[in-house]
This record gives C-alpha cells, sequence and structure tokens, in this order.
C-alpha cells in the first residue's frame, strides 16, 4: 500500500510525521503542499484534506489528517515500529495521549500565537499584532515551564520520564524547533533557564539523527524570508 | 471501587467522563472539585493533578488527566465497554483521534471562550469580555459548519457517519451543552443554523440516556443563578448612578 504525506517542511506538525517515518524506516512519498504559496487551499487539496491543513497522509484508499492522529496510526499500522514510540502498555499509552491533548491548548497554542503574530502572518500579507504575539509568549513560556518541571519528571531523558523517545517528544520538540525563525534574542529569551528542555531538544534530536536536522534545513531560509517581509513591513 | 473521578459538572469534558462510565456500568466515585470556589486551585487538588484541571481520575495508583487520553485509557481498561465507542479497528480509531485533535482548537477553542465570555465568567467571579466573547462565536460558528459539511458526512446517525456513538460524539455534544447557559436567542443564532448538527445532539442524547439530562441539569441551575447575578449587578449599578449625580449637585 502506498503511503502518501502532504506536508510543508514549514508546519511543525509536518516535521513530526516526515521525522517518524525516516526514524523508522517507513516508506512514502512526501508530496509538497507549499502554505506560503496557499497551495492548502486549492480544491484538489481540499480532496485531500476538507480541513486544510497539513500535514495529511494518504495510505492506499485512506485518508487521514491531524498529526497526532497519523503518529498513532504509522505507530501501530507500520509493523518495524519499536514499541517504545507509542507503547502497547494501557497506562503508559495514556500518558501520552494526556501529554499530545495537553500540547494543543499549551504549547501549540502559545508557539503558533507567538510566531503568527511575530512573522508569519505577514507571508499570509496579514499585518502583526504586537498584543496578540504577547499573549502567544506567555502561553507558550508558561508551556515551557511546565514541560521543563512536570513532563520532563522523572528518570529519563524523554518526556513522561521515558528512558527512550515516544511520538510525544517529537512532536513537542518540533513545536519549539520554530523558534529557529524568530530573532536569536527572542529565541534565547524565550528559552533561557529551561535547561531539561535544552537537554531534551538536544537528546530528541539525537535519537532522530540524522533525519531531525534534514527536516530543519529550511528553517535558515525562512528565517531570512521573515526578516525580509518584517523589514519591508515597517518601511510601510 | 477503586477508580475516583475529579470532576465539576460545570466542566464540559468533567461531564462527558462521566456519562460514559455511567452508562458502561463502570464504579466509580465521583469527587467534586467546585471550580467556582477555586478547589482546583488547592494543594489537595495539586496532588491529583498538578496542572489544576478537570477532569483527573485516579485508578487505584494510577493518575490521568485530559479527558481525551482519560475516555480511551476506561475503553480499553474496562471490560464491559462495546466496541463503537473506541473502536479496536485501526482505521476506525485513527478516525475518532482525528476528530478529538481536531475539536482541542476549534470547537473547544470557539465554544468555552463565546461561553465564558459572554455569560459565565461571573459565576466564577470575572468579567465578560465582549470583544473575545465575539472572536470566539466567531470559530464556534465555522467549527459547527464544519462539523455539519465534514464530521457528520456519511450513512449513520453519529461522527465519522457512524451508526453508533463513540467517545468522540460524547466529548463534542458535552461541549455544545454548554450553550444551555447563555441567552435562548443567542444560542438559537448560533446553533439554528446547523439542522445536522442539532439532529446529531439529540441523537446522541438519546443514546445515552438517562444519564446524559441527569448530568446536564447543573446547567439550568447555573442559567438561574446567572441571571439574578445579572439582576443584582442591575440594581448595583443603578445605585451608584444615583450616588454620582447627587455627588455632582453638590
Amino acid at each position: 500500500m502506498e503511503l502518501k504525506l502532504y506536508v510543508d517542511r514549514l508546519s511543525q506538525p509536518s516535521r513530526a510525521v516526515l521525522i517518524f517515518c525516516k526514524a523508522n524506516e517507513i516508506e512514502f512519498e512526501e508530496v509538497s503542499i507549499k502554505l506560503g504559496k496557499l497551495q492548502h487551499r486549492s480544491p484538489e487539496y481540499a480532496e485531500i484534506n476538507p480541513m486544510k491543513q497539513v500535514p495529511a497522509i494518504v495510505h492506499g484508499d485512506f485518508k487521514l489528517s491531524e498529526s497526532h492522529a497519523i503518529l498513532i496510526y504509522l505507530a501501530s499500522a507500520f509493523p518495524g515500529v519499536a514499541d517504545h514510540w507509542y507503547p502497547a502498555d494501557v497506562h503508559k499509552r495514556a500518558k501520552i495521549h494526556s501529554v499530545l491533548d495537553w500540547h494543543h491548548s499549551n504549547l501549540r497554542r502559545g508557539s503558533l500565537g507567538y510566531h503568527f503574530n511575530t512573522g508569519i502572518a505577514l507571508a499570509f500579507g496579514l499585518p502583526l499584532d504586537p498584543k496578540a504575539a504577547a499573549e502567544g509568549e506567555k502561553l507558550l513560556s508558561a508551556s515551557l515551564a511546565t514541560i521543563e518541571s512536570l513532563w520532563l519528571e522523572g528518570d529519563g531523558p524523554f518526556l513522561l520520564g521515558n528512558s527512550q523517545p515516544s511520538i510525544a517528544d517529537i512532536a513537542l520538540v518540533c513545536e519549539i524547533m520554530q523558534l529557529e525563525v524568530a530573532d536569536e534574542k527572542d529565541r534565547d529569551r524565550i528559552l533561557a533557564g529551561h535547561k531539561r528542555v535544552l537537554k531534551w531538544i538536544e537528546d530528541t534530536k539525537n535519537a532522530t539523527a540524522p533525519y531531525f536536522d534534514e527536516f530543519h534545513s529550511l528553517m535558515p531560509f525562512a528565517k531570512e524570508k521573515l526578516k525580509e517581509l518584517k523589514a519591508q513591513a515597517s518601511k510601510q | 471501587m477503586t477508580l475516583k473521578v475529579y470532576a465539576d459538572r460545570m466542566s464540559q469534558p468533567s461531564r462527558a467522563v462521566i456519562i460514559f462510565c455511567k452508562l458502561n456500568g463502570i464504579d466509580f466515585e465521583e469527587v467534586r472539585v467546585d471550580l467556582s470556589k477555586r478547589q482546583h486551585l488547592t494543594p489537595e487538588f495539586r496532588e491529583i493533578n498538578p496542572m489544576k484541571k478537570l477532569p483527573a481520575i485516579v485508578d487505584g495508583r494510577f493518575k490521568l488527566f485530559e479527558s481525551h487520553a482519560i475516555l480511551i485509557y476506561l475503553a480499553c481498561v474496562f471490560p464491559g465497554v462495546a466496541d463503537h465507542w473506541y473502536p479496536a479497528d485501526l482505521f476506525k480509531r485513527a478516525k475518532i483521534h482525528s476528530v478529538l485533535d481536531w475539536h482541542h482548537s476549534n470547537l473547544r477553542r470557539g465554544a468555552a471562550t463565546y461561553v465564558f465570555n459572554s455569560a459565565l465568567a461571573p459565576a466564577l467571579g470575572m468579567p465578560l469580555n465582549p470583544e473575545v466573547a465575539a472572536e470566539g462565536e466567531k470559530l464556534l460558528s465555522a467549527s459547527l459548519a464544519k462539523i455539519e459539511s465534514v464530521w457528520l458526512k456519511g450513512k449513520g446517525r453519529f461522527l465519522l457517519g457512524s451508526l453508533q456513538p463513540s467517545i468522540a460524539d460524547l466529548s463534542l455534544v458535552c461541549e455544545i451543552m454548554q450553550l444551555e447557559v447563555v441567552d435562548e436567542k443567542d444560542r438559537e443564532r448560533i446553533l439554528g443554523p446547523h439542522q445536522r448538527v442539532l439532529k446529531w445532539i439529540d441523537d446522541t442524547k438519546n443514546a445515552t440516556q438517562p444519564y446524559f439530562d441527569e448530568v446536564h441539569s447543573i446547567l439550568s441551575k447555573v442559567k438561574e443563578k446567572l441571571k439574578k447575578l445579572q439582576a443584582e449587578r442591575g440594581v448595583s449599578a443603578n445605585e451608584s448612578i444615583g450616588r454620582t449625580t447627587l455627588h455632582s449637585k453638590m
């Protein structure tokens, strides 16, 4: 059965799915849907995902959207995937669901709010909203603090004190990596003091090397693009 | 009884978990954590859930929070739960995950924001915020439209075209029920255009009676309380206008 991934490498959840597949030697065809070119709004893409978002997958006839659902499906459907990514144990699995759920309204929401309103809005021809950016940063910072003090509690280097990574580690770290497109001083300010988080990001990168860096290779380009857009916007 | 469910029936996801347990004959102790009395912020509750949110469960020594994680856990661990709530089939299960994920940033975010900022905030000692309520309403309406046109597509009466309800139906309908505390005319404006959604709400209620109505009975009580609070605010606003007028005359 053929697997197609509809993704934009600039989308955090898209990267999580790409990295997971590569790290688990799952064969796929990457179909690029460029958000910056509004390709996600085409009628063709609406056939793939009526929610008009990335990532989405088509596996044979089966279509699926939402990255957490996709990661769980791939971990379950492909026999070569090691148990630690999405354990069969119902208690361990429940804890992974818990952090993935928490992610939506916390890290993801804060990160999206911050990035959209400090730069990404410009790529869609929309103005920046400093108030919304500040709210986003507040939630993002609170979420990082919660990861530092709560989700990374335990013996192991990964979320939930696990000794090996799960789909939750990839999902959350890819979100935090979006800070690579922000100004260095802002990135450093936001990540400052979160030693466990910084170590965990490194550990997750290493556990999924070389794919992690490979799928994050567009970030410097995106950063330059955003700088240009911001410079243009401030001239107006 | 080793299962404890920490809940406030004013919390939409709390209701979903309670109804699910009752419907499936799962033995549990409901421990009320009163949000309006800030009981979720006590050190005792922090031991149960360091996120200080509801619902949370303790099953033996196993603690868990986030209602979707809880519903999935209960469906898997308790043997009497029929398959349609959380099917073993990988494809059906994946679709349920998809709608539960979508819910967080869409229906949940829109509905909770709208209801809190247009009606519920005073019950928790906070002010209303019409501007934020309007943003919430926009997202809520867009979400209802998506449920109508995407999630309810198919042969069956339930989400994903299913013939029987799943945990997703319970979770999403409990969210929409929070609209019971806003003015009828607002509720009608928001829900009125979505006939499939209205039918689906009824079908989900019928599939989960008598527990659905029992667990939702708190909403009419809260609505009465809100009307009283509004009336009191109206009276005290008039009084202070009177005082100001007197002062300006002096």
